[in-house]
């Protein structure tokens, strides 16, 4: 995701968290409010921006093709109003919505966001792995939000890779000692776990993703054997 | 003297760890429904009574042996009687009264006033005594004195001590006994009824040599059979006279027949709500290792439909009655009571260790630390995770003692970054997390036996499972070790980490629980 600009929709805790966060990824980030009053009354700058379908004015001035788009309206319908509009305008923008449950996760999706954050099940979903998975929660938090050395990684095949056009169950993963191979993900962007048959049997090609666990020098040592991080 | 040694024997009883601790053991075991031994001995009686009453039937018709009917008559009432008096012991306690009554005098600074602490004394244990069940158990002991013949009608008053162990019908009772002044009424407006119709059935019809009412008895027999609407037609009124009372018997028959019928399902109604949630509660006294949640909003509903396949319960309380009920409609255990105060938690009459952790999922950051507090003043390790929905006070519920906090829009935050930053990797760590998913991580436990059976990484054979051991978590060194090499020992308390096809790990875990090692 080579964007240069993130626009973040929404004047609440979300819009700002998301600036935050991603703040050192993009060259500019852009908050824009759809009450003019608020505009000015804090400390993060903000647009003016009304859900009529005139992007123009934004167009001109950021340029959409080069941005990521973040609906985090606190209104769920007028999230969704938002969304299909972007998306009706700019077919390539990629979009990420916050939703207050499945339900509108499910209409941001039809709507045409890429990835929707659903807020009340994700949550959910975080205290219950806190509460029945305690171990395996902490390992995949730290692995996740590199809270310590561990890293989660994406590896590319490319042309010189050396295990390109083997089949994954010939592959000896035990030769790259210190990672853990996770996922596939083909060149058609289907993601799947290394461990199903299917997978087993998948040839590796040219612009296959591998997702691999480990501490940063085994990972660097695995992307210097066979590829490139993406 | 006498006085002094009656106080040193209290003093002695009431600080002798012995006796107290026996006389604990003896009320929990007759009195403690909590109590895992209790119903041992309420099967006992149970068994006891039946085998008396079976005797006693048997006796009627048939000749029975000796020993039956020494084991009917000595044994059992033997029994009994042990259990009265252990009652009768536990019911209260002396040694406290009299100690009580010493030092209450001793700070007065005036002679200890003994006859006032037996009166005391006297008050408390006959009230025992005279209590319903107490003469019922003293009752069924009668027929010990098996000589006096009309004392084995006693034995039936056994089946009445039936009464004490079945829970549904003190619950009956004590249901029907809110509508005492109704059930009164109704009792003055029958006898009246049945009084004047027997008095004016017999001035009528005892005259009249056809007529089968010859005595009072008679009269008043008809018209108790005639008002319950029996109606046996042994006895029937024969005159004009006589057949116009009974018309007047009759409507009232059926009037008192409706009003007892309506009053006894409009006590029930009534308490209907109040039984489930005693019997809920009674339920929780059973309950180990349950959530315990605080609130039934939007992130508790979603919670519990991911935690309905986990091995422990989930308990709501809820003090918005809407809440409860929609807790109750999506098939959950739920309570309307406050979670912040301290009189629902001593409702509950639950121990804290049985509570695995205390939810506080309001969506509203006062109710929660309120909560938290009312739960930390009742116990300091008890873990509670809390939602925070406004960040400011995040410090708030961290002195008020919560253990976890989960912030969803830092949460939202962190997401977010992680997916741009690395979103194939991050989409394998979600699905990995997602109940929706085939492949699953899961926590293996390792017990005795599978360090019996292995005692290194490199033994497990997990690969012809399809599972990869993510790592070992080591409980002595509180340390995860990663992608372990084959050679790392494992120790009765670590957790395997596995990540798999779900039947294939849960096949794994069998493997490492089946395999024996070879001698």
């Amino acid at each position: 995701m080579n964007k240069k600009v993130a626009l973040i929709f929404g004047h609440n805790k979300y819009a700002l968290e998301i600036a935050q966060n991603v703040a050192q990824k993009y060259k500019f980030v852009k908050l824009f409010s759809l009450d003019e009053a608020k505009v000015q009354d804090t400390k993060y700058e903000f647009e003016y921006f009304d859900l009529s379908d005139d992007w123009s004015s934004i167009e001109e001035k950021i340029g959409l093709e080069n941005s990521i788009a973040f609906c985090a309206l606190d209104d769920d319908a007028q999230n969704i109003f938002l969304t299909i509009s972007l998306r009706a305008h700019f077919q390539s923008l990629h979009i990420i919505a916050i939703a207050s449950n499945k339900e509108n996760a499910n209409k941001l999706s039809m709507a045409g966001a890429n990835k929707v954050i659903p807020i009340v099940e994700t949550t959910a979903d975080i205290i219950a792995n806190m509460l029945e998975l305690p171990i395996s929660n902490k390992v995949l938090q730290s692995i996740l939000f590199e809270e310590n050395d561990l890293k989660i990684a994406q590896i590319k095949i490319d042309e010189k890779t050396k295990i390109k056009d083997e089949e994954i169950a010939n592959i000896d993963w035990s030769r790259y000692r210190g990672i853990i191979v996770l996922s596939l993900m083909h060149k058609d962007m289907k993601s799947e776990f290394i461990y199903s048959s299917k997978v087993k049997k998948h040839i590796l090609r040219s612009g296959d993703i591998l997702v691999v666990v480990g501490y940063e020098k085994d990972i660097e040592n695995f992307r210097a054997i066979i590829g490139s991080e993406v | 003297m006498l006085r002094r040694l009656i106080v040193d024997t209290a003093y002695f009883l009431q600080t002798s760890k012995r006796y107290q601790a026996r006389k604990k053991f003896f009320y929990k075991l007759l009195e403690d429904d909590r109590y895992k031994y209790k119903k041992f001995v309420d099967i006992l009686m149970v068994m006891l009574i039946f085998t008396s009453v079976f005797i006693l039937i048997r006796e009627v018709k048939h000749p029975i042996h000796d020993y039956m009917f020494y084991f009917n008559s000595y044994v059992i009432s033997f029994i009994f009687f042990i259990e009265y008096m252990l009652r009768l012991w536990v019911s209260s306690s002396i040694s406290e009264i009299v100690v009580k009554q010493a030092e209450h005098d001793s700070f007065l600074g005036r002679k200890l006033h003994l006859l006032k602490a037996f009166k005391t004394l006297f008050h408390l244990k006959m009230k025992y005594i005279l209590s319903v069940r107490a003469i019922i158990d003293l009752l069924a002991i009668l027929p010990f004195f098996h000589e006096l013949r009309l004392l084995r009608i006693f034995i039936l008053f056994r089946v009445f001590k039936l009464f004490r162990y079945a829970k549904s019908f003190q619950t009956l009772a004590g249901v029907l006994a809110t509508k005492k002044f109704e059930f009164f009424t109704l009792a003055i407006f029958a006898s009246i009824v049945i009084f004047v119709s027997s008095v004016l059935i017999y001035v009528m019809e005892a005259n009249d040599e056809a007529s089968p009412i010859n005595t009072l008895f008679d009269a008043i027999y008809w018209s108790i059979v005639t008002i319950s609407t029996v109606g046996y037609g042994d006895v029937t009124p024969i005159s004009s006279e006589g057949r116009f009372v009974a018309m007047i018997v009759i409507t009232a028959g059926i009037a008192v027949l409706a009003f007892t019928t309506s009053l006894v399902v409009s006590a029930l109604t009534e308490k209907l709500d109040e039984i489930r949630e005693v019997k809920t509660i009674e339920d929780l006294s059973k309950l180990k290792g349950f959530y315990l949640i605080c609130g039934y909003e939007n992130v508790a509903k979603e919670l519990c439909r991911k935690l309905r396949n986990s091995s422990h319960h989930i308990i709501i309380l809820d003090e918005d009655a809407t809440r409860v009920e929609n807790a109750k409609q999506d098939g959950l255990t739920a309570l309307h009571y406050n979670p912040g105060s301290v009189e629902s938690y001593k409702k509950l009459n639950i121990d804290s260790k049985q509570i695995r952790a205390v939810l506080c999922l309001r969506e509203d950051d006062v109710e929660n630390v309120y909560t938290a507090l009312t739960l930390r003043s009742i116990d300091k390790e008890i873990f509670i995770l809390s939602l925070l929905m406004n960040d400011t006070n995040r410090k708030k519920l961290t002195f008020a003692g919560i253990n976890q906090i989960v912030y969803p829009q830092e949460l939202v935050g962190m997401i977010t970054k992680e997916f741009i930053g690395k979103p194939v990797a991050f989409e394998a760590i979600h699905e990995l997390r997602s109940e929706d998913s085939n492949v699953s991580i899961d926590e293996i436990a390792v017990t005795q036996r599978i360090v019996e059976n292995f005692t290194s990484v490199g033994e497990f054979g997990n690969d012809d499972y399809r599972v990869v051991v993510l790592g070992i978590y080591k409980k002595s060194t509180d340390r995860f070790f990663f992608n372990p090499i084959d050679s790392t020992l494992i120790e009765t308390g670590d957790f395997i980490v596995a990540i798999g096809y779900g039947a294939f790990i849960k096949e794994f875990e069998l493997h490492l629980h089946t395999k024996v090692r070879d001698e």
